[in-house]
């Protein structure tokens, strides 16, 4: 598989500057929402979809050094932003995908407005609260507390050493500002939105829901739930992994997506 | 000038290094079945006995505070403290230093302080803090929106005091649209006196310079202490007034005894919480959001000069030598004071008075020593 040549670019908007990478030529768009953790570069998962997609991945509004738009406090004003910006990027017909806050944004801008979306992809996303068990602190804790809680097997993760590497002075910065804006979004209610089941019976077009079967942060509850809340919604559950099933079971998570997107 | 203030944490000093040793941090994580309430009563008297006392031999005044999930302060509400206190005194002024407003309802902070002042006899003096990070984790409330809510609520609270009701406040935080509280200061010109204290943020100087509310260094060392004051005094210069000593107030530990031996001997207690006070990972301390970027950038650009003792662990006989605790008998204290006020010139002199688990006893004769020689030494520097 050729890798694919990504660009780095920036769009102005609303008092702020996106940044985003883009890659791959084809002619359907997808675009990938970062979770609470910041933008962590494009990833060899990005790679495959740019296979066969345009793939963006912006960096969210006051994530990774950005500056944050005054009127930016909730989720809610998030997926407005991300509407604004998906129009500012002139993209149809696209292909909607987020990982744990990234997937609560996509699926609060899809109820909002799916008319522009082709399909809607969920990763371990955060959002919903669960009825049973609990959405895990990430806040309140140390790094190596957040580490332990993001994978159910550091041996299935590839490069596992370089989450684990002390951070040079810039990554500290950009770091603890991810930290800080997704502090502002997601601290109360904490990390959902007691709405959202109800704004998710909105959404008419295809939608896969992925989830870890062992998610330490996000119970794999919340995966059945936004099914339930979302018709016609298929939910994936991956055996023997953690939050982020694109790292952790890079191969399944794959097989997944492509399964989806080729019957939708 | 210089007026000198009692000041207990009011801690629970029958917990023990070995009881917190095993927890992730000294605050949130220590539980509160370590708690006892009947022990607690005895204490809560005890403190209050020892208000009593500094009233009695003229201290000029007697300052508190409040901290939540906190084992070295039982004080979840300064405004309680300071009833207790406006009830048990005379004469001393009440520095409430002070209410955590980020985290309260300020308009109920307005009637209730302007209660407190109508109580005292307008002995109030109101202190407005930010409040470690611990409090506003405590709260529920996200650390970035900490600052925010801190300035809107000292604006309210200001508007409350000088503003006839019924008005209209339209805050981001705590809209009202009729805000009318029965209860006003007696102190009205312009209102209570405001203090703000802090103890490495230079950002809390220049706001508290800024509205001529005189800074309270909360025993920082002596050079981090001098470099804020010059930050003060440069501030209100652009400002235009000239700053003073009544601008200016220093917390130190000072212990008195009536022998040297006594005095080290009891002194030593106030390394109770050095090892567990500030333990814990950083999203207790000083969470994403709680300073802003500007200021984790200068935060993260310059050597660390500390806050407080945050930063270097000092043993007893070094805090000694640095004056950051002050233990001995009057005639030792005096010539320590002497250098302190030399160094700094703070015309209020707040003398954090006991720790842990010092006996009462022993607590009440240090009040005695301190008002009866101490202070009288002090007055005429």
């Amino acid at each position: 598989m050729a890798a694919t040549t990504v660009s780095t670019k920036e769009i102005k908007l609303l008092d702020t500057t996106v940044e985003y990478y883009v890659g791959g030529t084809g002619s359907t768009s997808l675009v990938f929402l970062h979770g609470a953790g910041g933008n962590s570069g494009w990833q060899s998962y990005h790679d495959q979809l740019a296979q066969l997609y345009t793939v963006y991945v912006p960096s969210q509004a006051g994530f990774n050094g950005t500056e944050r738009p005054d009127w930016v406090y909730t989720i809610t004003d998030m997926a407005h932003f991300n509407l604004q910006l998906i129009s500012a990027l002139n993209l149809q017909n696209y292909i909607l995908m987020g990982s744990s806050m990234g997937g609560w944004i996509a699926s609060e801008m899809a109820s909002m407005d799916d008319s522009k979306i082709k399909s809607l992809i969920l990763i371990d996303a955060a959002g919903i609260r669960p009825e049973t068990g609990e959405i895990a602190e990430i806040f309140m804790c140390s790094a190596q507390t957040r580490l332990k809680q993001r994978f159910y097997d550091p041996e299935q993760v590839e490069n596992y050493q370089n989450y684990k590497r002390d951070l040079t002075p810039e990554e500290i910065f950009t770091e603890h500002s991810n930290r800080e804006m997704a502090s502002r979004l997601c601290w109360k209610p904490y990390l959902h939105n007691w709405s959202l089941p109800f704004y998710l019976k909105k959404i008419s077009i295809p939608t896969l829901i992925i989830w870890g079967d062992n998610d330490a942060i996000i119970p794999v509850e919340c995966g059945t739930l936004f099914q339930k809340s979302i018709a016609g919604s298929k939910l994936e559950i991956i055996k023997n992994c953690g939050h982020s099933p694109a790292i952790e079971k890079p191969v399944e998570f794959m097989t997944a997506v492509n399964n989806f997107l080729a019957n939708s | 000038m210089t007026e000198v203030f009692w000041f207990s944490e009011q801690p629970y000093g029958h917990v023990t290094d070995d009881d917190i040793d095993g927890y992730e941090s000294g605050r949130m994580h220590f539980p509160n079945t370590m708690f006892d309430p009947i022990k607690a009563h005895q204490l809560y008297s005890n403190y209050h006995d020892q208000y009593v006392m500094a009233d009695q031999v003229g201290f000029d005044g007697i300052m508190t505070n409040e901290h939540h999930s906190s084992y070295w302060c039982m004080k979840p509400s300064v405004n309680i403290d300071a009833a207790c206190i406006a009830k048990v005194t005379k004469n001393v002024k009440i520095a409430m230093l002070g209410n955590v407003i980020a985290i309260q309802d300020p308009v109920k902070m307005a009637e209730e302080i302007a209660m407190l002042d109508c109580i005292s006899g307008g002995r109030i003096i109101s202190g407005f803090v930010r409040g470690t990070a611990v409090e506003t984790l405590h709260s529920g409330i996200s650390p970035t929106e900490n600052r925010a809510r801190f300035e809107e609520a000292h604006d309210l609270i200001i508007k409350c005091w000088t503003t006839p009701g019924p008005f209209r406040w339209e805050g981001r935080y705590w809209p009202h649209r009729m805000v009318n509280p029965w209860v006003v200061p007696i102190q009205r010109d312009p209102h209570p006196q405001v203090w703000f204290p802090g103890t490495g943020s230079p950002e809390s100087v220049i706001w508290a310079a800024e509205r001529q509310y005189p800074y309270m260094n909360l025993g920082s060392l002596l050079d981090l202490t001098k470099q804020l004051k010059d930050i003060y005094f440069e501030t209100a210069n652009k400002v235009g007034y000239q700053p003073g000593p009544e601008h200016f107030g220093y917390l130190m530990k000072v212990f008195c005894a009536d022998t040297e031996e006594r005095a080290q001997e009891i002194g030593r207690k106030y390394l109770w919480t050095e090892k567990h006070r500030n333990r814990g990972p950083a999203e207790f301390n000083d969470p994403p959001g709680y300073q802003s970027r500007e200021a984790l950038k200068i935060k993260m650009s310059r050597p660390v000069i500390g806050t407080g003792t945050m930063g270097k662990s000092m043993t007893y006989e070094e805090l000694q030598n640095a004056y950051n605790i002050v233990v001995g008998t009057p005639e030792t204290v005096i010539e320590k004071l002497r250098h302190i006020k030399r160094e700094l010139d703070p015309g209020y002199v707040l003398i954090y008075g006991n720790e842990g688990n010092m006996a009462h006893e022993d607590v009440m004769r240090s009040i005695e020593l301190i008002g009866t020689k101490v202070i009288p030494a002090v007055k005429n520097f």
